[in-house]
């Protein structure tokens, strides 16, 4: 049993995200809040909109907060209102989904009041929502995130997140991966895709399958089969990674969701790699940022024309 | 009911596109005759009922059968081309083969409705449904008492059955209102100018022993319920047909249903009373 | 009569089963996690956790052909599947959640149409439960009138005892010719204690108050402040015993393919979007409420059943902890 990671600064995280909030609600700056309220199962989070300051007390923040929540601030999601600004909870890592939805001109800074959660880490999604954090509980993406203390945002509590220095998850498995054959990876892929039930929840959740219409939705023509077989399996695993190229930030929602634990996130990661490598990019950090894939210079790599 | 000899419910019958006629720019019936000839005579079915039909490799899609149960040797359906089937559908030709499983789902009662005035309204590419029970009464003429067809389109270019619209014009034992909406008219048009609610409420068919028989888009249904309550027809006396996205047809996929009520099975035709206990969720 | 069976004996079962080509269903791992699938052999069986989709995929398979067609010229031919080609299968280790299921599920595939596929398979296959010994907090099927030992739906039904081995109730005809074709396995009953069954922490629903508030509450502020965070994706639908919602979609080529029915959803905005455009059930919070009404209401006006047997899976899984015991149980106080 290794040690618990040290989570008490969420409590007083907590408050300040409450008081907060209810300062924006009731001075008007905000028509909602988008957050986290604890939910029937012990230690359970889930998200939450508020429209009062009288709900402020709802908020919470604890390692159960595991969604990113800019989901609901997308087009996708008509049901959250969107008359007048909102304001947002957000980790380091969901922020990265932020501005690169204001890059895509999805969001604009001005309609969002954003509230920064100091963040050591959250649950993986194969625990109990009430098991302590420990190195082998925390959620992958934790073990590699660049981001606990979100910048550029309206409001942070001040605490400081402390981290301890934890194995990257995804790197030595991306390592595993590399080192096998084309053929062997193949088949890893397939095993795993052979699970894919076509529930979508990875693709529902993600802040950037915000397309009113998803290419795998339309008929005219059928691009990819939708049935969960085999073919149409890959395929739209193969669609959902290559649309999410440079613009993925690793949120690692798609992975978490997954009713079938299929790695999802390696793909992005893996996709996140190669467009360090060959257009020294990283989504999620400049607004402004257009995305290496949705732009064309004469210096792009071009090694791939043969 | 279906009497399926096949085991297999979603199996559908063969049947050989006899003739294609163009009913408006994107609207098309096919006739349609059953490849085996013991299912042209098992195929028996109610005005009301509808079938799941095939274009083979592009799916199925639900419709009315839009012929009269009195025409015998063949079925029409009519449909406008929108999605992924109605236009692999469209693409069939004379000979081609297509797939029909039915006939499903409740019917009009018509013996109900001997000895008594009907009034029939349908908006645009609702005729079909009330078409097949039109041809039933009007083959069996002497059962019933006036027949009064009211029909309105977007423009004339949108009425279905053009032919038959002049052929009810002209029979003496049919009144025809045919409108279309303000806009849709030629200079030589000879029909009214007007949505459907309006000319009916102008009509004004006598609700004394008399059965409306309605089917159109929701917005129609909507304007045109309350105009049957002015004239003095009782949620009885108004027959509708609903039509819901559907895929098995025998109430097992879980789409069609409005409330407790699946259409496929419960409808597709109720009365303007059974319409109103329902949820609003059609 | 109880009879007892030992682990070993089990094995031995199953493993006979198998060698006389019998199809054995059985949680066992499959890339990372349990699932219900065919056994090479006993020993791949896990029984101690509650497989990631439950048992309904042994009759009501995520995708299955219904037949296939080939183009020639103006001619098509079509080719039925041939519903013998189901194997007898015994479905082993199912958790009383996931065989209660199976019942219900036969009203809907045999009102009026029969569903051979679904029907059929349901023929040729002996279900063995297994008592639960372990809940989390997701679990509520005592609040849906079910239990950990509940032997609705089961053929055979096993309670592991202390001390090894379990305790074997006959519950139909099927269990009593499996017993009877394999009787050296058995022995008279135990007197070993079970162990512990789980318990499962949820008040029981009163499903009739519940459904008498549902009747009335079609409009409700509650499907509004539930859904709103729902995201429409189908996983509470896919990973529920008792949620049996399909599609039939053509796939092939120009000239030859099949005729495929597989698993929908209810949380989908397409499930209910018309060619036309329109959409009946356009906003999520519709789409959620038809899931509760389905569940909890219809399906009992329908079939007088309720269509939840408490798995908790959907609770566990659903991607914005959408947690339908506490919505029934929201009901139910109300």
């Amino acid at each position: 049993m290794t040690s618990l990671i040290d989570t008490t600064i969420y409590s007083a995280i907590t408050e300040a995200i409450r008081v907060e909030a209810a300062r924006i609600l009731s001075e008007g700056e905000v028509t909602a809040v988008v957050g986290y309220a604890a939910a029937r199962r012990k230690g359970s989070a889930q998200p939450i909109v508020i429209n009062t300051a009288a709900d402020a007390g709802q908020l919470i923040f604890t390692p159960s907060c595991v969604n990113n929540l800019a989901v609901y601030l997308t087009k996708a999601k008509k049901e959250i209102s969107k008359t007048g600004k909102i304001g947002i909870v957000v980790k380091g890592c969901d922020l990265k989904a932020l501005v690169g939805l204001m890059g895509e001109s999805q969001l604009k800074r001005e309609d969002m009041y954003l509230i920064g959660v100091p963040c050591i880490g959250v649950l993986a999604s194969t625990v109990q929502p009430a098991t302590g954090l420990t190195a082998e509980t925390i959620a992958p993406k934790c073990t590699e995130c660049d981001a606990h203390l979100p910048q550029g945002c309206d409001f942070v509590p001040a605490q400081t997140p402390v981290v301890t220095k934890l194995e990257h998850k995804y790197a030595a498995e991306i390592a595993r991966l590399e080192a096998l054959t084309p053929a062997e990876r193949w088949a890893y892929w397939k095993e795993q895709f052979t699970k894919c039930i076509k529930c979508y929840a990875c693709r529902q959740v993600c802040p950037f399958c915000f397309c009113e219409q998803c290419l795998c939705d339309r008929n005219k023509p059928q691009m990819v089969d939708t049935t969960p077989r085999p073919a149409g399996n890959a395929a739209w695993h193969i669609v959902r990674a290559m649309h999410l190229a440079g613009r993925c930030a690793g949120c690692a929602e798609c992975e978490r969701v997954c009713p079938m634990d299929i790695p999802l996130n390696l793909l992005n990661r893996k996709m996140a790699m190669e467009l360090k490598e060959l257009y020294d990019y990283e989504a999620g950090f400049d607004v402004l940022d257009k995305g290496p894939l949705t732009m064309f210079t004469d210096k792009d790599d071009q090694s791939f024309i043969k | 009911m279906c009497d399926h000899t096949n085991k297999n419910i979603y199996l559908p019958y063969l049947a050989t596109v006899e003739e294609v006629i163009d009913e408006t720019p994107d609207v098309r019936t096919l006739k349609l005759v059953f490849q085996d000839e013991k299912v042209r005579d098992s195929f028996v079915f109610r005005a009301g009922q509808f079938g799941e039909y095939s274009a083979f490799g592009a799916g199925e899609s639900t419709f009315c059968i839009a012929s009269s149960p009195t025409r015998k040797g063949h079925i029409e359906c009519c449909f406008r081309s929108v999605g992924r089937v109605t236009e692999e559908l469209r693409r069939l030709e004379v000979g081609d083969t297509m797939g029909v499983r039915g006939p499903y789902g409740n019917s009009f009662p018509i013996e109900d409705f001997y000895g008594k005035n009907l009034v029939f309204v349908a908006g645009g590419i609702a005729l079909p449904p009330l078409r097949t029970l039109i041809w039933n009464c009007l083959d069996l003429r002497d059962k019933f008492g006036d027949i009064t067809i009211v029909y309105g389109a977007r423009t004339e270019s949108d009425l279905v059955y053009k032919r038959e619209l002049q052929e009810w014009q002209e029979r003496g034992d049919v009144r025809l209102v045919k409108t279309v909406d303000p806009g849709g008219n030629s200079p030589d048009w000879d029909g009214k100018v007007g949505f459907v609610p309006t000319v009916l409420e102008e009509a004004a068919p006598s609700a004394e022993n008399s059965i409306a028989l309605v089917c159109g888009p929701p917005i129609m249904i909507k304007f045109t319920l309350p105009v049957f309550e002015r004239l003095g027809f009782t949620d009885e006396q108004v027959y509708t047909t609903l039509e819901n996205r559907m895929k098995c047809g025998l109430g097992k996929c879980g789409r069609c249903n409005v409330g407790n009520v699946y259409v496929c099975k419960d409808g597709p035709v109720f009365t303007a009373k059974q319409v109103k206990a329902m949820p609003m969720e059609f | 009569m109880q009879k007892y069976i030992s682990q070993h004996n089990l094995d031995t079962l199953l493993d006979t089963l198998i060698k006389r080509g019998i199809r054995v269903v059985a949680p066992r791992m499959n890339a990372g996690i349990p699932l219900y699938e065919p056994l090479g052999s006993s020993g791949e069986v896990v029984s101690d956790t509650l497989p990631r989709r439950s048992a309904k995929e042994a009759f009501f398979p995520v995708c299955e052909d219904i037949m296939s067609y080939k183009k020639e010229g103006q001619k098509v031919t079509i080719t039925d599947i041939d519903p013998g080609r189901f194997p007898e299968t015994v479905l082993f280790g199912v958790r009383p959640c996931d065989a209660a299921a199976i019942p219900v599920l036969d009203a809907v595939f045999s009102w009026d149409y029969k569903d051979e596929f679904f029907l059929e398979r349901r023929k040729k296959t002996t279900i063995i439960g297994l008592a639960c010994t372990a809940a989390d907090d997701a679990c509520f099927c005592t609040a849906v009138g079910l239990s950990p030992s509940a032997s609705k739906g089961s053929d055979l039904f096993l309670t592991a005892l202390e001390g090894g081995g379990y305790a074997c109730d006959t519950c139909s005809e099927k269990g009593e010719a499996l017993i009877a074709n394999n009787q050296a396995l058995f022995d008279g009953p135990s007197t070993s204690n079970p162990i512990p069954f789980a318990e499962p922490q949820t008040d029981t629903f009163d499903l009739t108050k519940v459904k008498a508030w549902l009747n009335d509450h079609f409009e409700d502020p509650l499907w509004d402040g539930i859904a709103t965070r729902c995201v429409g994706c189908g996983a509470c639908a896919f990973v529920c015993p008792a949620c049996h919602c399909f599609d039939i979609v053509d796939e092939g080529t120009e000239k030859a393919g099949k005729r495929r029915k597989n698993w929908d959803a209810c949380g989908f905005w397409k499930f209910t979007h018309h060619a036309s455009g329109h959409n009946p059930r356009d906003l999520q919070p519709k789409r959620y409420r038809n899931r509760i009404m389905h569940k909890f209401k219809y399906y009992d006006d329908k079939f007088g059943q309720t269509l939840c047997t408490g798995c908790g899976r959907c609770v566990r899984i659903c991607p914005v902890g959408i947690d339908i015991a506490a919505i029934v149980e929201e009901i139910n106080k109300k």
